[in-house]
């Protein structure tokens, strides 16, 4: 593969793509497979259904993409395609039942523990990092897309709407309450770490 | 402000969306009120742990060679060019 084509727009690849160009696809799957991987296996929690779903995603976009009429849209075109599958695999396989329901998680308890001056290698410890990989799995389906192509994907607010086909305020709702919950979660497991702050108000 | 209303901004006050006016009455009521103290700490720090979940991993080699063989033998179905 040439420096040309690596320097191309993704609204040139799928242009070439659209003509057939299988350099393009070898491009576009260099460059999107790791990302569509990670989307799956983060939806999914399941190394084999995220290798499942990224074969089909890149099978769908061969297959698909021609009804892109916006070609700098890909990525997000992409994102959506990826959570679609991920989407599909859960209802498949009913593992949706193992959420926590909101309702569940008391908002107001540990709220005066800061666990923000715990040193880093709490913050950062494997232990820490798997209580929040399992918390954000918690979540309802809803929340969990849009926190992890959020605060793990990295993607825009607008982004995320256009993949999801929701509006940006929607997006603002799930993300903060999401948040809100994975916060609990995490003051609770970082509680045996620390003291209410006894800051006085 | 009350304490709801901070909570509620967040988000917003994170991604510095605000305007200046919503700013300053966070930050005010931030600092006489330890609770939100507090709250806008931890959720500031939920978000930053967040980013540093670690990626589940790279796709192995091995799929990749096995996914690139599929598209191929797709693109030669669909348009018969070879690859």
């Amino acid at each position: 593969m040439g420096k040309k084509i690596n320097k191309q727009a993704d609204a040139d690849l799928v242009r070439d793509l659209k003509r057939g160009d299988p350099a393009a696809m070898e491009e576009i799957v260099k460059r999107y497979s790791n990302k569509v991987y990670n989307l799956a296996y983060h939806l999914t929690r399941d190394a084999h259904a995220a290798e499942e779903i990224m074969q089909d995603v890149f099978l769908t976009v061969i297959a698909k993409i021609g009804t892109l009429t916006t070609e700098a849209y890909f990525s997000t075109w992409l994102y959506r395609v990826t959570t679609n599958a991920a989407y599909g695999y859960l209802r498949k396989e009913k593992k949706f039942s193992e959420q926590t329901p909101v309702e569940d998680i008391d908002q107001e308890q540990y709220l005066d523990y800061d666990w923000s001056t715990l040193p880093d290698d709490v913050l950062l410890s494997e232990e820490s990092k798997e209580v929040l990989r399992e918390s954000i799995d918690s979540l309802p389906e809803a929340m969990r897309t849009v926190v992890v192509l959020k605060d793990v994907e990295g993607l825009k607010n607008e982004e995320i709407a256009e993949t999801l086909g929701i509006s940006v305020p929607a997006v603002k709702s799930r993300l903060h309450r999401g948040r809100l919950i994975l916060r609990q979660l995490l003051s609770e497991y970082f509680s045996k770490y620390t003291e209410p702050s006894g800051e006085e108000k | 402000m009350n304490c709801k209303l901070c909570s509620a901004l967040f988000q917003e006050f994170l991604e510095d969306s605000l305007s200046e006016e919503l700013i300053v009455e966070v930050q005010d009521h931030i600092r006489t009120c330890s609770k939100c103290r507090v709250s806008l700490r931890t959720y500031t720090l939920t978000v930053t742990l967040s980013r540093k979940v670690d990626p589940p991993c790279c796709v192995s080699p091995e799929t990749l060679d096995r996914l690139k063989k599929i598209i191929r033998e797709r693109l030669l179905k669909t348009n018969g060019v070879p690859v």
